[in-house]
């Protein structure tokens, strides 16, 4: 008695649904132990599919076209993230205002946090944009929306005053000149 | 950056601190100053007070248990308030004041004023009770001119009368004895003696005669009232006795001393000492005679006949004590070389008391005793106790009871401090031990382990003695607990908040005093200190240098000769140096510690002398040699003012000098009255300040900069001025100048960073002002590494503002710390007896009078004309300070704090806090709060760390 569906609970046979491992063949040697199959549906038990039959679906090549340019897109959704952020950032870097307290610098260190944080992950984005054609267009779209990010929060930051720029700032490195002569004295005691 | 450092810092001391409260660091010693006049107050028998008038103008009551004043008047100083006579009668204490100026009554048991009275003028001769019936009910005021007579009970003048020829007799001495006359005394020098006789109810001169007197010239150092109105004088050249009877008036009878069978020592002024116990009656026929320094003989006045009572010899000083209808000699002669005896004669007879022995202990470093005032009373058994009070030449009082009891001392030469420094306390010895161990040098592997081994013994050793102190303390009750500060238990805290405070004080007696509480560790008293010396002291070593003890130098010149001497000592302990210092045969003009050091630590100090010649102390050949190394740098000023002149010179390499600049003020235009140059210890830790744009304006901080303030001779308020002179005293480059017209002094000022404050008179405005001069750079440095005078091209930028200030001030001081971080405030003394702690942020040239965004950016305040005084920056509360003179900082181990001592005649020392306390926690800080959540948090994260990784494991298991 031989079924191609590999039924009951033999040794040989394959367990699990996955087509790809499913065995040309099984020799089904106990009948009627069907319980044991999770996967399957109660009726189809003893079905023998017909030939040609596959529980996987045969992928429609005939919308190729169009699932390429999806992920076309989404690729440049991916790429065009930072960039879109930044009109959103701007307002929010407007609306926190130029005064240090919690918030603000909450912001401010979210701001510079996002894109550094992106740009190390990098490779991880390249490889979400692997399957697109202009992978490198967009990376470096992707790149400078960060690089952009990360200005902006910089800006933001010497807006605050936040940055060593001024001399004033490193004031406090400044050592005491030291002194060439000795000098001393006073009135005639 | 200050706050980063107060994060830094705050951190740091929640491990280590340990609270301070401000209000219990302040500590106030009340002085009075070299006791004048002293007497007991006797009218109630339990009184405990000795009644004082001393040379600083100071009236005031002792309390004798304890020493401490019951009350203090402080009157003007200089001659205005002097005090030149003090009687007591019964409750009420009679003064006349300011060279018979006014006569003044108090109430001894309160301090009270009775009533006060201005004096006709006239310069005062003398003063004594007047009594009629056993009641004293007059005060008799003798002036040169004038004598009149007062009430004790209102002040009111009873009469006044003009003295007869008072062009030609000088009349210096009133006596009276109680019966219904007053005796004036005056003299013609070296020709006779006048006697006028005033009536005490009406004035009326009763008598009026003249006895022939060629050697008197002085009636109060020589002569005596005694018994029954007997003058008695004594003369040095005849070397006899003179008497003569206010009563008859016969002539004045000559006893030479040589029947007496008495001896005067060759070159000594005899002097007499007599006693009126009650200025009702006559004063006693008992008296001393003083024939040599340490010989005195008590004699008897009977029946016209003199009688040799006792004979006292040796006898340092005497004194009579009345008590009751007793009176008594007490006389005190030396025993050793370090203690004195004091016995009780009894005055009638010259008979020793029994058990009135009492033996005072001399201070091997005070002075000898130079004042006895004695107190007598009546024990139950009817027999005489006494108790004493012996002023020391170093102007400390001690305080004697039966048997050599003392009871208290008060060093009264502290109201009169002249310099002071402050020097950092000696790790404790154990510490001590392992510093030492680790500054030698390495000798072997084997003796480097064993000696680490031993210091580290001798740790435990100390710590388990110290356990074993806490433990045996801790039982006894609290009271018996003495906190003792004792040269052991010296030694300094984790902050160095504690030092010592070495004074020098104008009679020569220098003290050496625990800031903490107030203590006097050690005191020496340097006899033979000229009365007008100056003295310069100086810290040539610090405790830094372990095992080489610490060592202060003073430097003591004699104004009149120029000579000066050198005293090496041990500020700790005070014990003087074995190091010699060197003869200075040359008057000295000045002296310059440099910040060399010879192979022992030492800094050298060298002394400048009239030829400008220099000698350098210590002068090792490695100090000689350094000293020509360095020659080429080392540079000094001097400023003599009575000549207006200002020098500068440079050391040669064979310490010979050569003049490089010279400044002339014309000493008829204006005087020199101060010279300031920065604080050789000051730090400044920021090199400039942030601007609102939040550039920087440099400072110019030139360590060689002088501000030498100057004040008009012309003395009219139209044309006095004061000048004020930047002077650099390397090249002598005047760096700015400025003069405020229509101003005059006292000028008080004070130089430090780049700044420059002072303070005057305005006689325009009627009113005391503040200036202050900024100094900067610019907005670029010149060079940043090195600072040299002899290259500076450019001159700085100078800022200047005035403001009003609401008070007179009577000194000037900045608060210093230890890295200069903290801002400064000024700490003004205040003739009220406050102590104002003034942000220096108030003076500061560059407040606006329009606010901009920009100046609000840097915090400035906007120039308002007045300076406020606000009660909270009094930093010593309601405890007055009478008479401050100057005020010393110093900086504590803690950046925040700057110790303060302010000293005038009282010595006032406390610590303040500029900046708040920004590196130490504060008193109310919640440890156990903190700790128990830290410890909270941390298990809580070890807790749930567990379950996690608990969790996880069961999961990986399903």
């Amino acid at each position: 008695m031989a079924s191609p569906g590999g039924q009951g609970g033999g040794a040989l046979s394959t367990r699990g649904g996955g087509g790809a491992k499913r065995m040309k063949w099984a020799l089904e040697l106990s009948l009627g132990n069907t319980r044991s199959r999770g996967d399957r549906q109660g009726g189809q038990g003893d079905v023998v599919y017909p030939i040609g039959y596959s529980e996987k679906p045969v992928p429609d090549t005939s919308i190729q076209e169009t699932d390429k340019n999806l992920v076309e897109k989404r690729c440049w959704d991916v790429a065009l993230g930072p960039l879109k952020q930044i009109p959103m950032n701007l307002f929010i870097m407007y609306m926190s205002g130029n005064t240090i307290s919690i918030f603000p610098i909450m912001m401010v260190c979210m701001m510079a946090w996002r894109p550094i944080q992106a740009l190390m992950s990098m490779s991880a984005t390249f490889k979400l944009l692997e399957s697109s054609s202009q992978q490198w267009l967009q990376g470096l779209v992707y790149l400078i929306g960060n690089l952009l990010g990360s200005a902006l929060a910089i800006y933001k930051c010497q807006s605050m005053g936040l940055l060593p720029t001024h001399s004033s700032d490193w004031l406090a490195f400044i050592d005491p000149p030291q002194r060439m002569e000795i000098m001393g004295g006073g009135m005639v005691l | 950056s200050l706050s980063l450092f107060a994060i830094i810092r705050y951190c740091l001391y929640i491990l280590f601190f340990t609270g301070l409260s401000p209000f219990l660091f302040c500590r106030r010693q009340q002085y009075v100053g070299k006791v004048r006049f002293a007497h007991f107050d006797t009218h109630v028998q339990s009184s405990k007070k000795v009644v004082v008038a001393t040379e600083k103008n100071v009236f005031a009551a002792l309390n004798t248990r304890t020493g401490e004043l019951f009350w203090r008047h402080v009157d003007k100083t200089g001659s205005e308030g002097n005090i030149d006579a003090l009687l007591l009668q019964g409750a009420d204490a009679v003064l006349v004041v300011g060279n018979g100026r006014l006569l003044r009554s108090w109430e001894v048991n309160i301090g009270g004023l009775n009533w006060e009275i201005l004096l006709d003028s006239g310069s005062f001769q003398s003063a004594c009770l007047v009594g009629q019936q056993d009641n004293v009910k007059y005060v008799a005021v003798l002036k040169k001119t004038v004598i009149s007579l007062h009430y004790l009970s209102n002040g009111h003048q009873k009469w006044i009368e003009n003295l007869p020829d008072s062009e030609t007799v000088d009349y210096q001495a009133v006596y009276s004895g109680g019966n219904g006359e007053v005796y004036v005394l005056g003299v013609v020098p070296h020709s006779h003696i006048a006697v006028v006789v005033y009536s005490v109810d009406d004035g009326e001169i009763l008598k009026q005669f003249s006895v022939e007197a060629a050697w008197l010239s002085n009636i109060q150092t020589s002569c005596a009232v005694v018994g029954k109105g007997m003058l008695t004088c004594v003369d040095s050249t005849t070397l006899s006795l003179y008497m003569l009877d206010l009563h008859t008036q016969l002539q004045m009878t000559q006893l030479p001393l040589q029947t007496l069978g008495l001896e005067v020592d060759p070159g000594f002024h005899p002097t007499l000492v007599s006693t009126q116990p009650n200025a009702a009656r006559q004063p006693l026929s008992e008296f001393f005679l003083q024939l040599g320094p340490e010989h005195y003989v008590l004699l008897q006045l009977n029946n016209g006949q003199i009688v040799t009572l006792r004979d006292f010899k040796p006898a340092m000083l005497v004194s009579f004590a009345t008590t009751g209808e007793k009176t008594v000699a007490a006389v005190m002669s030396p025993k050793n070389k370090t203690a004195c005896g004091l016995n009780l004669f009894s005055a009638d007879t010259g008979r020793r008391l029994l058990d009135t022995t009492l033996i005072f202990n001399m201070d091997p470093y005070g002075g000898k005793p130079e004042t006895l005032y004695v107190q007598a009373f009546l024990k139950k058994d009817d027999s005489v106790g006494y108790r004493a009070i012996v002023q020391t030449e170093d102007h400390t009082l001690t305080f004697l009871q039966q048997p050599g009891r003392v009871m208290w001392t008060r060093e009264e030469a502290l109201s009169d401090v002249v310099t002071m420094e402050m020097v950092d306390l000696p790790l404790t010895g154990t510490q001590a031990e392992l510093e030492g161990e680790f500054g030698k040098k390495a000798d072997g592997l084997m003796s480097m382990v064993l000696k680490r081994l031993s210091s580290q013994f001798i740790l435990l050793q100390a710590w388990v003695s110290h356990l074993w102190k806490l433990f045996y303390d801790a039982r006894k009750p609290r009271s018996q607990v003495k906190n003792d500060v004792t040269i052991e238990n010296l030694s300094r805290d984790e902050f160095n908040l504690q030092k010592m405070m070495v004074m020098v004080t104008a009679s020569g007696k220098l003290f050496g005093i625990d800031s903490k509480t107030g203590t006097i560790v050690w005191k020496h008293y340097l006899d033979n200190i000229p009365s007008n010396a100056a003295f310069k002291l100086m810290v040539q070593r610090t405790t830094a240098h372990f095992p080489h003890p610490p060592q202060c130098t003073l430097l003591i010149k004699d104004k009149d000769t120029g000579l000066a001497t050198l005293h090496v000592f041990n500020p700790i302990f005070g014990k003087k140096s074995h190091i010699t210092p060197p003869a200075l045969p040359q008057p000295i003009l000045q002296s310059l510690l440099l910040p060399l050091m010879d192979q022992d630590y030492a800094k050298v100090l060298l002394l400048v002398d009239d030829q400008y010649k220099v000698s350098a102390f210590p002068s090792t050949k490695n100090v000689l040699q350094q000293l020509q190394e360095m020659a080429s740098s080392i540079f000094f000023y001097l400023v003599d003012s009575s000549q207006g002149r200002l020098s500068g010179y440079r050391l040669r390499t064979d310490l010979s000098t050569e003049l490089i600049w010279e400044v002339v003020i014309p000493p008829e235009i204006q005087r020199i009255v101060s010279v300031k140059g920065k604080r050789p210890n000051e730090h400044v830790h920021s090199q400039g300040r942030v601007m609102g744009d939040r550039s920087v304006l440099y400072k110019y901080l030139n360590p060689n900069l002088l501000a030498i303030v100057t004040e008009s001779t012309d003395s009219h308020q139209e044309r006095s001025f004061v000048g004020i002179l930047l002077i650099d005293g390397v090249t002598g480059r005047i760096i700015h100048e400025a003069v405020q017209r229509k101003t005059k002094g006292p000028v008080h000022v004070v130089h430090s960073e780049n700044w420059v404050v002072y303070e005057y008179w305005s006689t325009k405005s009627r009113r005391n002002e503040f200036s202050v001069i900024e100094l900067y750079e610019g907005m670029e440095l010149y060079n940043s590494t090195v600072f040299s005078s002899l290259d500076r091209p450019h001159a700085p930028q100078v800022l200047q503002q005035s403001y009003i200030f609401p008070s007179a001030i009577s000194t000037l001081e900045a608060t210093l710390t230890e890295k200069g971080i903290t801002s400064r405030h000024l700490l003004i003394g205040l003739p009220s007896g406050g102590i104002l702690s003034l942000p220096k942020m108030f003076l500061d040239p560059r407040r606006p009078e329009i606010v901009t965004e920009q100046s609000r950016e840097e915090n400035l305040i906007p120039y308002a004309p007045e300076l406020p005084i606000r009660t909270e920056w009094y930093i010593n509360y309601n405890q007055t300070i009478s008479r401050v003179r100057g005020i010393y900082t110093a900086p504590s181990g803690l950046e925040s704090t700057c110790l303060v001592v302010a000293y005038g005649l009282d010595i006032y020392q406390t610590r303040v806090y500029p900046s708040k306390q920004f590196d130490v926690l504060k008193d109310d800080y919640d440890y156990m709060l903190i700790s128990s959540v830290l410890f909270a948090l941390f298990f809580a994260t070890m807790i749930s760390k567990r379950l996690a990784e608990v969790k996880l494991l069961n999961r990986a298991w399903r």
